[in-house]
């Protein structure tokens, strides 16, 4: 209340009007200002704040010549006649360029046309910059602000007022916006990028290579890597498996893809009779090329490759959140016919790194006639080692590095697992191969949208039995979990209430971001083509725009309401405006009582309407000036009012 | 429906005239389009669709912010050629909400500004006003303006009354008094004084009567000439000058004399008007229009 009252008394300049419209869009622009230019603002202002009267011509030339100097640092480098196509130095400039005229006409304190158009500048210029929740929260907020500004200068700077005027019209607009934001036809143009630095944030988690060694250190984190939404259904748990990388080849201490001349590049398309699941990515900056897609990916997505091992990829490395659609088939096998350099890179094994396992291995070769009994026999012989789940093993001898995680350390995470089934399986002589990627966790699924975390990093097995790849996940072989790691993973755990609260956050973010920040004409596409299927789905959408509508109306009203000073005033304020209409005017500095006494003078022979007059004066004299303000007194007013409009209508 | 019926009176009786902030927002809007389709920027999508759903509800707000006004012009005071006067203008607001930023443009070129007109209130507004000539004249070419809420279009509403008055011939000339202590030679010597009166500041610094002015009261001495009853007579043919500056003497004669209360007649050539008879107000509209 104090605040509203501070507001109340608070009555700027048209001046001030506007330079609270220049903070308002500024401070977007400020984060994006370099050291120079920043300097040259703060200057200005100091001069604003300390300086009354107008700037005098020398002042203005120096404030003239620092901006200049500013903007010459500021670009040092970056500036030159081929730099001027990029679009975000052009921009750059442009700011730049305005900030000094505004600054220049600002310090003369006279407020011209183009002083009162730049803010509007400067919120355009600002869109070039920023596209994330952040801005369009910021931007929406600014709208806001520019239009309580606009209008308290219309209304003399009466804040109070131009607040509640600004807020119906807001409200107004509401619904416009949104029908036009979901109808507005667009075009399928790709985001421009004009080399604009895009969000230098590095994803860890999954990144091609294998490491064996303390590099493998897995530090669990929550730091989103992907969102997905899906279609229609979110697979079960035991099948999000997305895939990011192949690796082939054993470099003691860690595994990597196959060499380049060994071509896999593109996949071969295979037939099933699953149906393809389709699902939305968001994948937030790796600065990789891999696309992660379920297992086991139906087609390539649009403007990326899909090799032969069903790891997609693009072709520059992912600087900025990117946004695909793929189709995926859930199963944990598919066909292919291995090419030989493949089949080699598969079956490949240094006996003498780990002469224990190769040992063993070869038992199960001789003693297993068929591949996939061998499958099992191993599988069996890792459960038999007792073999320790833990997020931070000791380090292994990355000479033997499969003896000594099996027969020495026996601890180690999904890494380890996979690296030494495969291993093993070669020697046994079936083909195998590492997969990287992650093992999404369905709790942090809610309705159709999953989110995939750094900690979901994972590694497991694919074997090749009977012309197909088959999916092993090897970390399943562990007897049981340190106490450390559960200690861990408990702790992460404990606070289920804020995770869950975090994951609708999450969710939230999600659809804000689908469906506002990157909807495009394929989702408008979508979208109707939905409602022409789904008469029930037109019906549930106008009832929301009803409903916006409807709540929209209501906080018009709301903010339309005319205000009193006091509720008995309020009260009284239906028997006014009935005397109004039928034509007894209150005249100028005519108190209330003046106003009746009048009343009863003009109209002596409306003697019930006077009594309840005198009745109504009497009372709200007694509760403005004998300072009796009680809920019954109020309510008996509002009363008499209402016998004294009744009687007067009838 | 009722409102629906208002509305449309209103937006039929509202002038609507785009502003250069107008040709801003239009500008703007372009603008925003262009960044909007070129790079497919949601957020400016939603910047431009704002715009464009604020400037467009700008429209009937402006409308019924200037529509809900009464206007009706109020009688007002004397009207003297060339001398400015006052025309009252009553402004009511028919809605519960308030009305701000009016202007009301008249006389051509002058404005007057009435910041907030709050619900179901009344405002009287005082225009000034010359007129050039006595006689009949009528005062129109008189609107409301107002440009809020955003100045991106300039609504005007004419006020459908006009104010009809009459300017009565400019009070100039010798003043009464001045005119009869020229001619007090007709009434005799002020040597003997009948009385004392109170002294209001009109009276000669020669009258006063400085015996009482020592005990504490301002006092002028009453002389016989002025206790007799007896009634002015003003002859317009005798008068010199030109007929306008004749009728602009008596219009002066004939307020200094409702200001004393002094009785008087006017002898026109085709009429006698006389104080007692006609009311001053019917003797100057006979000034006015001779």
């Amino acid at each position: 209340m104090r605040f509203l009252s501070t507001l109340q008394t608070l009555k700027p300049s048209a001046l001030g009007l506007l330079d609270m419209a220049y903070i308002v869009v500024l401070l977007p622009l400020l984060l994006m200002l370099k050291v120079p230019m920043l300097l040259f603002v703060f200057v200005v202002l100091v001069l604003l704040v300390f300086k009354k009267e107008p700037a005098k011509p020398l002042q203005l030339f120096f404030v003239f010549f620092f901006g200049i100097l500013a903007i010459y640092l500021s670009l040092y480098g970056a500036f030159s006649f081929r730099g001027l196509s990029r679009l975000k130095l052009f921009i750059e400039l442009l700011v730049y360029v305005l900030l000094v005229v505004v600054s220049l006409q600002r310090l003369t304190q006279k407020v011209n046309f183009y002083l009162l158009l730049s803010p509007f500048l400067l919120l355009a210029l600002s869109l070039f910059f920023y596209h994330g929740m952040a801005m369009l929260v910021y931007v929406i907020v600014e709208i806001f602000m520019l239009l309580w500004l606009i209008l308290a200068h219309r209304m003399e700077g009466d804040l109070v007022e131009s607040f509640r005027s600004g807020m119906v019209m807001f409200m107004y607009s509401l619904p416009w916006v949104v029908v036009l934001f979901i109808f507005f036809p667009r075009i399928s143009f790709e985001h421009a990028t004009y080399g604009f630095k895009g969000e230098m944030e590095k994803r860890m988690g999954h990144d091609g290579v294998m490491y064996l060694d303390g590099n493998a250190e897995l530090v669990p984190s929550d730091r989103i890597v992907m969102e997905v939404g899906f279609d229609t259904q979110i697979p079960p748990s035991n099948a999000l498996y997305f895939r990011g990388s192949m690796l082939y080849v054993d470099k003691k201490d860690h595994w990597e893809p196959l060499p380049e001349f060994i071509q896999r590049k593109n996949a071969r398309p295979y037939t099933t009779q699953d149906t393809a699941l389709s699902y939305k990515v968001t994948l937030y900056p790796t600065q990789k090329r891999w696309l992660y897609m379920l297992d086991m990916p139906a087609e390539p997505i649009k403007n990326a490759m899909l090799d032969t091992d069903l790891i997609s990829t693009v072709k520059k490395e992912i600087k900025e959140p990117l946004h695909y659609a793929a189709r995926s088939h859930i199963r944990s096998t598919y066909t292919e016919v291995l090419d030989e350099p493949t089949l080699q890179a598969s079956t490949l094994f240094d006996k003498d790194q780990n002469p224990k396992s190769y040992r063993v291995a070869q038992d199960i070769k001789q003693n297993v006639a068929t591949q996939d009994k061998r499958l099992s026999a191993i599988l069996r012989f890792f459960k038999d080692q007792k073999l320790t789940y833990t997020l931070k093993p000791d380090a292994l001898d990355t000479n033997h590095s499969t003896d000594s995680f099996l027969f020495d350390k026996k601890r180690g995470y999904c890494v380890h697992f996979a690296s030494s089934f495969v291993t093993l399986a070669r020697m046994a002589g079936i083909p195998a191969r590492v997969v990287t990627g992650y093992k999404a966790d369905l709790s942090n699924s809610l309705n159709l949208y999953l989110s995939v975390k750094e900690r979901d990093a994972h590694a497991w097995a694919e074997v090749y039995l009977d012309e197909h790849w088959v999916r092993v996940e090897t970390t399943a072989t562990a007897t049981g979990m340190d106490a450390q790691t559960q200690t861990v993973l408990a702790t992460q755990n404990k606070n289920e209430l804020l995770d869950t609260l975090n994951l609708y956050l999450l969710y939230a973010k999600y659809q804000v971001e689908t469906w506002i920040l990157h909807y495009s004409n394929l989702r408008q596409l979508q979208l109707l083509d939905y409602a022409k299927s789904n008469p029930k789905f037109i019906f549930v959408f106008l009832a929301s725009l009803l409903t916006l509508i409807l709540l929209t109306f209501m906080i018009i009203l709301y903010f339309r309401r005319p205000l009193y000073r006091s509720q008995h005033l309020a009260a009284l304020q239906p028997l006014l405006n009935l005397l109004q209409n039928k034509g007894h005017l209150r005249q100028s500095k005519e108190t209330l009582h003046q106003y009746f006494l009048r009343y009863s003078e003009e109209y002596p022979h409306l003697h019930q309407h006077i009594a309840l007059l005198k009745q109504i004066d009497a009372l709200y004299e007694q509760m403005t000036y004998a300072d009796q303000n009680h809920a019954t007194d109020l309510k008996k007013l509002k009363n008499l009012v209402r016998t004294f409009t009744k009687a007067k209508n009838d | 429906m009722k409102s629906l019926h208002t509305y449309i009176q209103i937006h039929k009786t509202t002038k609507r005239h785009a502003t250069r902030f107008s040709i801003v927002v239009v500008v703007l809007l372009f603008g925003l389009f262009m960044e909007a389709y070129m790079h497919d920027f949601n957020l400016v999508y939603i910047t431009l669709f704002f715009v464009f759903s604020l400037a467009f509800s700008a429209g009937p707000i402006g409308l019924l912010n200037l529509g809900n006004l009464e206007a009706a012009f109020k009688p007002s005071g004397r009207f003297f050629a060339l001398q400015e006067g006052k025309i009252v203008l009553q402004l009511h607001n028919n809605s519960s909400t308030s009305s701000w930023s009016i202007t009301v443009h008249h006389n051509k070129k002058e404005v007057t500004l009435l910041p907030l007109l709050k619900g179901h209130a009344t405002a009287l507004l005082q225009l000034p006003f010359t007129p050039q000539k006595r006689g009949m004249f009528s005062y129109d070419a008189c609107y409301l303006q107002s440009k809020y809420p955003l100045s991106t279009v300039r609504f005007t509403r004419e006020i459908p009354s006009r104010y009809e008055g009459i300017a009565y011939p400019e009070p100039k000339g010798v003043s009464l008094h001045a005119f009869m202590q020229e001619n007090e030679t007709y009434y005799g010597e002020e040597k003997e004084f009948d009385g004392l009166r109170v002294y209001d500041g009109s009276q000669r610094l020669s009258h006063i009567h400085w015996a009482s002015v020592a005990k504490g009261e301002m006092a002028v001495k009453r002389f016989s000439k002025e206790t007799r009853t007896r009634t002015l007579d003003f002859v317009f043919e005798r008068m010199e000058g030109t007929v306008e500056e004749r009728l602009s003497q008596l219009c002066l004669w004939t307020l200094e004399c409702e200001k004393h209360h002094l009785s008087f007649s006017i002898h026109m050539p085709h009429k006698h008007l006389t104080s007692t008879k006609e009311s001053i107000d019917e003797i100057l509209v006979y000034l006015a229009n001779a």
